[in-house]
């Protein structure tokens, strides 16, 4: 019965890891010192909401959740490409943060309403936390987009990066139908999609930013299983041939290159001390 | 006429701590209202006002509450240090004892 | 009222144990001092963030992963209020970083060196902030007001950083051997650079700092307050000392001599000549420089859509 309930935390707990281990890579070289405190503190809540999904994980199969967490090889972790991507510069960095946290945000959403009743309260713990997120990537969006020309050419930069990968935040996890059944996850990755991609490009339009940043974005696009079995959205070129990527992939452990170093280094020390204490 | 909060703070240690307010034309005459109102009796030795429109709040305070378990950043989640010196002391005795075993 | 009357009075009001606020008059040694010295405190904390940063990635558990990022979180806090602070002397938060970033400034001598692994957050966590602490809180009580209000702060941080240090430091002491060899490993790196943190002996005739009491406290009685402290604690877990090795005094404190520190490293870091300085120095510079953009969107208020 739980196979599709432990799917769905590995995606969920494996997003807000890599995020957070991302994020806190700024910790010390924020451009801002004040905003260097503040960016840490999300990194903080998002490791927090990974130990809080690996927790749940752990009471379904056994596993410590730090081994959960640091112990696993790199083909089993299930986040999406966009959250182990390397921070880039300050655009980038707040263009994902916003992308994220607004996808988050309709993914806790329905999370709360989970049939799984300790996941759903962890949601709505996990929200409170959120709605601060929220608040800060909107009001950095918001001053970037109406500020002087180079911050707001570069955040077009940034958006148009991680715009499309944020698709790949929606695509389907190992059993999702299952989980959706069982009403673990009581609506479809591809329904959050939707209202992702709509709440998103609303937002944006609002803020008066080209079109051209959502150029990443196939609204229509699937996620289907490529002849190789990657993942790969219908309607476009597999990667690597095609013009762009749909951040497919990570729901079934296919990860970027960037992911391979920050596996190395997250895991370096769990790794060469099994079975020691911290 | 305006509203000024009115801070006041006893000695170069202390942070101002706010101790009320008074309403004034200015911060001139706002200053002299409060000396006499707040400080007569060397509640303190330095003085503020500031226009209350001067000063902002998050509109909801509950985004101030920390939500989820940040003991970390707590004392109290350290104090099991006592056991852990303890048991590293402990630790420490073993390591020395099979040290002098094989040296002998 | 002639200059001389006026530093007359102030040096009278010094002496008396009065304390100085930004805007209260104070001749200009006093003020280029106290800049300079809460200008290398405020680069430390920044700098400091740095080695314990390159550790972060490799925290062994999610809670050191969260509570190491929390810790160097307050590191750059301390940066915040020290540079704060500074800036109410006469100079920029950027002016600062400037200088900083182009090796103009100084920072602590400890935040020159590299990091390898989880030994060195130990380390730094717990005689690093422990020798930190040593000599924040003889600040405690100095001439400079609005310095002491925010040390308060950083000083009951610190003490929780303290804690956190001891408590890493512990978990390794009591763990596998490879575990211990890693704190063993750290302390045979670090040593010499604590030893050095605490800065040559003192010239009490010669020191500004001294003389108006912005300091109280000599180098050598910090290093002595420190060592009296730390030793014992570090040689009941099992470890053992690099040179320059403590040893006990009948007195019981626990000496260092003069002729086995080598100081020629701190003089080479006094050059921003460390084994780090340029790779760390060169990272914030271009990261800073890159990102000008930022403080000038942060610089303007903001414009409400219509």
């Amino acid at each position: 019965m739980s196979d599709s309930l432990i799917s769905l935390l590995t995606a969920l707990g494996d997003d807000e890891l890599i995020l957070g281990h991302r994020h806190s890579e700024w910790t010390g070289f924020a451009p801002h010192i004040e905003e260097d405190v503040a960016f840490s503190s999300i990194a903080q809540d998002e490791i927090g909401h990974a130990a809080g999904y690996f927790g749940i994980l752990g009471t379904l199969t056994g596993d410590d959740p730090d081994h959960i967490a640091l112990g696993r090889a790199p083909e089993d972790y299930r986040n999406a490409v966009l959250c182990e991507r390397a921070n880039g510069e300050w655009a980038y960095t707040l263009a994902r943060h916003w992308l994220y946290d607004t996808a988050d945000d309709l993914r806790l959403e329905v999370l709360e309403s989970s049939a799984h009743e300790e996941l759903a309260q962890l949601a709505t713990k996990m929200r409170r936390e959120e709605r601060y997120h929220l608040i800060h990537a909107d009001a950095w969006i918001k001053r970037v987009a109406h500020g002087p020309v180079e911050g707001r050419t570069r955040l077009e930069g940034g958006l148009s990066r991680a715009f499309g990968e944020a698709i790949g935040l929606f695509e389907p996890f190992e059993r999702e139908d299952d989980a959706i059944k069982e009403g673990w996850l009581p609506t479809a990755s591809s329904e959050l999609r939707r209202r992702f991609i709509d709440r998103a490009s609303a937002s944006l339009d609002e803020l008066g930013l080209p079109t051209e940043v959502r150029a990443g974005v196939d609204e229509a696009a699937e996620f289907v299983a490529s002849s190789s079995g990657d993942l790969i959205a219908s309607g476009e070129e597999p990667p690597g041939q095609g013009t762009r990527s749909t951040g497919g992939g990570g729901r079934r452990g296919v990860h970027s290159d960037d992911f391979r170093q920050l596996w190395d280094d997250m895991t370096r020390t769990y790794r060469e001390h099994p079975g020691a204490t911290w | 006429m305006d509203v000024y909060e009115v801070f006041r703070r006893s000695g170069h240690k202390d942070p101002f701590e706010h101790c009320g307010s008074v309403i004034a034309s200015d911060s001139e005459m706002a200053l002299l209202m409060a000396k006499e109102c707040f400080l007569r009796r060397r509640e303190g030795q330095h003085l503020w006002v500031a226009r209350r429109t001067d000063i902002h709040s998050f509109k909801d305070e509950s985004l101030l509450e920390i939500a989820a378990d940040k003991s970390y950043r707590f004392p109290e989640a350290y104090r099991d240090v006592v056991a852990k010196r303890e048991k590293a002391r402990a630790r420490a005795r073993e390591v020395g004892a099979a040290a002098g075993e094989s040296n002998r | 009222m002639t200059y001389e009357a006026k530093l007359g009075g102030f040096a009278d009001h010094i002496a008396q144990g009065g304390k100085v606020e930004a805007e209260d008059w104070m001749p200009d040694d006093y003020r280029r001092g106290v800049l300079k010295f809460i200008e290398m405190h405020a680069n430390s904390e920044i700098m400091g963030a740095l080695p314990e940063r390159e550790c972060l990635p490799m925290a062994p558990t999610l809670r050191r992963k969260m509570s190491l990022a929390a810790k160097i979180q307050d590191e750059v806090g301390h940066a915040q209020l020290l540079y704060r602070v500074a800036e109410d002397l006469g100079k920029s938060r950027d002016a600062m970083y400037q200088d900083l970033v182009n090796g103009r400034s100084k920072f602590h001598n400890v935040f020159h060196y590299p990091v390898f692994h989880w030994g060195d957050v130990a380390i730094i966590g717990w005689l690093i902030d422990g020798a930190a602490l040593v000599t924040q809180a003889a600040l405690l009580d100095s001439s400079y007001a609005p310095y002491t209000r925010v040390l308060k702060r950083i000083c009951s941080e610190e003490q929780l950083h303290l804690r956190h240090g001891e408590h890493i430091t512990m978990e390794l002491a009591s763990g596998t051997q490879a575990q211990r060899d890693m704190f063993q490993d750290a302390l045979n790196r670090w040593w010499l650079p604590i030893i050095h943190f605490f800065g040559p002996k003192s010239n009490v005739a010669k020191d500004l700092l001294l003389r108006w009491k912005v300091k109280t406290r000599t180098n050598e009685d910090l290093r002595q307050e420190f060592l009296d402290r730390y030793v014992p604690k570090v040689l009941e877990l099992g470890f053992s000392f690099p040179t320059p090795v403590p040893t006990r005094a009948e007195s019981g404190q626990w000496l260092i001599k003069d002729e086995d520190i080598d100081w020629d490293p701190l003089d080479a870091i006094k050059r921003n000549e460390g084994p780090e300085t340029e790779r760390r120095l060169t990272t914030r510079r271009d990261i800073y420089q890159g990102h000008r953009w930022v403080r000038e969107v942060l610089a303007e208020p903001a414009v409400h859509a219509a």
